[in-house]
């Protein structure tokens, strides 16, 4: 094995690693397209308690007291898995699992819903609003 | 359309690269009698890389770069193949890549939208039951492939896309409680449970082992998955508690294992080189004898030994193309596995397929390359893209199809209720 | 979400998992290639050299040499053809492979190479000293433990191969110094060393017995003296330059030396007792056999005998030489000995330089300088004619095997001199065949070893 077929072997390996690190550029680059595409699947929304913003980052988004829940409220008054949040065709709907304290929405005591921009959710003594996104140089 | 078209160009571009640079590799090192060899087997996965970078282009995906890795590793997989021995095209391999690329695209089309999988989540279980009869009435311990016609299947392979759609998940399923005598129940997870049992009975039964942990593996994923939602007491004690148990289990089991599975934990694969250890030892000295670089494509020895393009296949490319580039090989698998961790799931369904997808790929990966390299006892399990294998090409090709679901998910509700006009609220009447 | 981000965690984990056991695997195979190397059926050999750079084996086979060149050290060196395991080229084969796991098998020109402690021309006067007689010497530096000479009669040259195979004479294919022998009254300095251990060296000194030629020991069997007339009463220092059995069966009967003290500090310097597992001294990778015997009870006849060196008493010769080079050394601490002084791999450069290692302290210092003076003394009494021109600390004996049919000569001893450090141990079996002493191959061992240190 003489050094030219060495180096052409190398050569084989560095463009497949170089290929490999142009995909994975790649999927960075989906990453930021894919992103806006869900922005624009789930219209956009978050939810937003006093100064704290909960990104509204996948389908189905648990609300609750419990660890494993994506929205945690750490409140007693709050339900271990409170309510859960759910997106279909750019709807947003908030649906009881079975708390204790129930769910308001504006107000009112509510078993299911679908949200709109600016509704108040109430769960035990937490208030929520459901919001468009703001960027984050508006804030 | 398509966010990204620098970003798709460039991958076209340097997945061509990657295998134009492995072709001139083989002209100038590999073991060939005619240059035709070189240039039919070149010509082919050109084409087919052209051909699959216009074909995706018609799935209106958002992400494109699973499909770019899979043509990557599928190529690598070809050439491979192709020049094991001596440089020649691979006409089976070739066939089985395209029905392993066509088994990507329709599982995509298959699962991207996760509600109707949900939603037909019966069907699933269905087909996993008709597999398990199959493997039951037509499949023993000596021969675990289904002959029809020309074409041998193995069917447990097909189980292992259906068995990560069953343990897959939605947050909405684990909150479907039942209260049965004081316990909360999740009927899927006991669906799922009974399912892993009657998958297990039957591979004990057919002998099956080698593919055994990767079910168990999908079954972890699933289950680690669901324990988080419907029993919110299970505390990572009992959870260790669990493990431990299930540890003691394994061992008291492997005690009174049968003995030939006894005998296939302990060979010293040094001093029984012409029998039991044949496989193994052979695959280590071929290791050693390619170093960093290799020998050349197609100038191995390894190839006198049985099963050297399925059982043994990391131990073949590491011989002809070195262990450098077999290391490569690897990690482009484990890139496959990690896009997810780039661009997450939108979806807890999806979420915990492509988890699951991950550990079937990397177990099966794992029992193959450890196991070929004595590091874990020996299993015939393949390295999922490169080894031959009609089922098992076709398998990966239906996993990676289900990645690429998770990337590119279609958001619908399963029932297309013809929505009405919408009214507006005021309308200038004439 | 926390969710996703779950199942994100467990890809990471299963990814991370596998990439550790990936490294792994990578380490073992780089580690472990050249193992896996040599059980294929390509090697490409290099050479043994001796200290000054003879050749001692060659693994290529092309080179030419003179008939019988390998022939004094063909047993200890081996070769590569299977037929001998215990050898230095057959436990060393891996390092000798021209292979590396970035060069691969390289067919020509590899620099892979053993460099030897051995003095190929010291080695080869002393065999040529025996003539037609067989036996075996071994002799290390005690201050560094290189091996300098290790020649075993009869032996063979390894490049004729092994075509005539039954028509060698028994122990050829075996070095003798490896392997277990009846070492005769060499077995009393141990005796002695395990004397002032357990004594010290005031009460063992004030300790005198009177030999009448055969002394009938309490359970009423005789233990003769070569002298039949006796030696009378002695010291140990008289009894040790006399090596007057009667005087040490009578050692071994006192009450100040209880059995139980004496087997333990035996079994502290190495000795395997009552049948017990044979064990092994590695010297690289070559086992060496240690010493064995029956220590029962120490009125009866078979354990004085032990103690006198016959009977079931079995040491070989590297482990004599290794307790000379405790006794010498003065510090209780046997040198360990070894045959390679470094390795070279393919491309020339030098890896594994051994370094000098010592064992557990087997004694104290005193008892070392008491025997060192005791071995001095005797050889300045008896030797010094014998053995022209050195300062020699020896002990001779002389050993009865198959029954008494044969006896075998032994000395074993060190030169008491900085500049050549040497501990020895020289074999001649069936001494009566011949007029060779020991003291003849010693006075060879050491000319030679002196003009070409």
């Amino acid at each position: 094995m003489n050094s030219l077929n060495l180096i052409l072997c190398a050569v084989a390996a560095a463009a497949l690693d170089v290929c490999i690190l142009i995909l994975i550029i790649t999927a960075y680059c989906e990453k930021r397209s894919s992103k806006k595409k869900w922005h624009t699947v789930s219209q956009d929304m978050e939810l937003v308690e006093q100064n704290r913003i909960y990104e509204l980052g996948c389908d189905e988004v648990l609300i609750g007291r419990h660890a494993s829940a994506d929205i945690r409220l750490p409140d007693m008054s709050v339900s271990r898995y409170h309510a859960i949040l759910t997106v279909a065709e750019g709807v947003w709907t908030i649906r009881d699992i079975g708390s204790k304290s129930g769910v308001y929405v504006n107000g009112n005591l509510i078993r299911e819903s679908a949200l709109h921009e600016n509704d108040e959710i109430k769960l035990g003594n937490r208030r929520l609003v459901f919001r468009k996104r703001r960027s984050e140089r508006v804030r | 359309m398509y966010a990204n078209p620098v970003a798709y160009i460039f991958s076209c571009l340097f997945v061509l690269i990657a295998h134009s640079a492995m072709l001139v590799n083989i002209w100038f090192n590999g073991n060939y009698s005619e240059t035709k060899d070189i240039a039919v087997l070149g010509a082919a996965v050109i084409i087919l890389d052209i051909a699959y970078f216009v074909i995706i282009l018609f799935f209106k995906q958002s992400s494109y770069v699973l499909d770019f890795l899979l043509i990557l590793v599928l190529n690598m997989s070809m050439i491979f193949q192709s020049c094991f021995g001596k440089v020649g095209f691979d006409k089976k391999h070739f066939i089985t890549c395209i029905v392993c690329l066509a088994a990507c695209k329709g599982s995509y089309i298959l699962c991207k939208n996760h509600k109707l999988l949900q939603k037909n989540k019966k069907f699933i279980y269905a087909a996993i039951g008709v597999i398990l009869l199959i493997m039951l009435l037509f499949t023993n311990a000596e021969n675990m492939w289904l002959e029809i016609g020309p074409l041998s299947i193995q069917p447990s392979e097909f189980l292992k896309p259906l068995f990560v759609l069953a343990c897959a998940t939605s947050i909405a399923d684990q909150q479907h409680k039942h209260k049965v005598l004081m316990f909360n129940v999740v009927y899927d997870n006991l669906v799922v449970f009974g399912i892993m049992a009657a998958i297990c009975l039957v591979q004990v039964k057919s002998h099956d082992y080698g593919s055994l942990p990767t079910f168990v593996s999908i079954y972890a994923v699933g289950f680690l998955l669901r324990i988080c939602y419907p029993k919110a007491k299970f505390s990572k004690k009992k959870l260790i508690a669990g493990i431990i148990a299930g540890i003691v289990c394994l061992c008291i089991a492997l005690k009174y294992a049968p003995d030939y599975v006894q005998h296939r934990l302990h060979v010293d694969i040094w001093s029984d080189k012409t029998g039991d250890g044949y496989q193994q030892s052979q695959a280590l000295i071929a290791i050693a004898n390619g170093g960093w670089f290799g020998v050349g494509p197609g100038k191995g020895f390894l190839v006198n030994v049985f099963a050297h393009e399925n059982d043994i296949v990391f131990a073949t490319v590491s011989e002809e193309w070195g262990l450098f580039f077999s290391l490569m090989m690897i990690l482009t698998i484990i890139v496959i596995t990690a896009v997810p961790l780039i661009n997450p799931a939108r979806s807890y369904y999806h979420g915990t397929m492509s988890a699951c997808i991950s550990a079937a790929f990397i177990v099966q990966m794992a029992l193959n390359i450890f196991g070929s390299c004595n590091l874990i006892p020996f299993t015939g399990v393949t390295v999922p893209f490169i080894s031959e294998g009609g089922s098992s090409l076709m398998v990966c090709g239906i996993m990676v199809g289900m990645l690429i679901a998770a990337q590119s998910p279609v958001f619908k509700e399963p029932k297309q209720t013809k929505q009405e006009e919408p009214v507006p609220a005021w309308r200038w009447q004439e | 979400m926390k969710s996703i981000k779950r199942t994100q965690r467990i890809i990471t984990l299963i990814i991370l998992l596998f990439a550790a056991g990936m490294a792994l695997l990578v380490l073992k195979i780089l580690h472990e290639s050249s193992f896996y190397m040599m059980n294929s059926d390509k090697r490409e050999l290099g050479y043994v050299y001796d200290r000054k750079g003879d050749v001692l084996f060659d693994g290529t086979g092309q080179g030419q040499y003179p008939d019988n060149y390998f022939i004094d050290c063909g047993n200890i060196i081996g070769d590569d053809k299977g037929q001998m395991d215990n050898t230095l080229v057959a436990q060393n084969l891996e390092k000798l492979n021209n292979y590396g796991f970035s060069e691969g098998l390289r067919h020509s020109g590899g620099k892979a190479a053993i460099y030897t402690t051995l003095n190929h021309a010291a080695n080869r006067a002393v065999y040529d000293s025996y003539g037609y007689m067989h036996g075996c010497v071994a002799a290390y530096n005690y201050k560094t433990g290189e091996m300098l000479v290790c020649t075993s009669l009869p032996s063979l040259d390894v490049t004729k191969g092994y075509d005539n195979l039954n028509q060698f004479e028994d122990a050829t294919l075996m070095s003798k110094t490896l392997y277990g022998t009846v070492p005769g009254s060499t077995q009393k300095v141990s005796t002695v060393i395990s004397a002032l251990e357990i004594m010290g060296s005031s009460q063992l000194f004030s300790k005198s017995y009177t030999c009448y030629g055969k002394y009938t020991n309490r359970t009423g069997n005789d233990i003769d003296c070569h002298n039949i007339y006796g030696h009378g009463t002695q010291n140990i220092q008289e009894a040790f330059e006399n090596s007057c059995n009667p005087f040490f069966a009578q050692l071994v009967e006192d009450d100040d030396l209880p059995l139980d003290k004496l087997k333990k500090q035996y079994e502290k310097m190495g000795y395997v007792l009552n049948g017990g597992k044979p064990q092994y001294i590695d010297i690289n990778g070559i086992q060496c056999a240690t010493a064995s015997t029956t220590l029962e009870d120490k009125y009866q006849f078979k354990t004085q005998w032990g103690c006198i060196g016959q009977g079931d008493t079995l040491v070989s010769p590297i482990q004599l030489m290794m307790w000379e080079s405790a006794i010498a050394n003065g510090t209780g601490k046997m040198t360990m000995p070894y045959f390679i002084d470094h390795v070279t791999d393919l491309n020339g450069k030098i890896k594994e330089k051994a370094k000098t290692r010592y064992s557990d302290k087997i004694f104290s210092e005193e008892t070392a300088s008491t025997v060192k003076q005791i071995m001095l003394t005797n050889g300045a009494d008896r030797y010094s004619y014998l053995i022209n021109g050195y300062t020699v600390g020896v002990k001779s004996g002389t050993a009865q095997v198959e029954e008494g049919a044969k006896e075998n000569s032994l000395l074993v001893g060190f030169v008491d001199d900085p500049s050549l450090p040497v501990a020895f141990c020289i074999l001649i079996e069936n001494k009566a065949s011949g007029s060779l002493t020991t003291e003849q191959v010693a006075q060879v061992l050491l000319d030679n070893l002196k003009n070409n240190y």
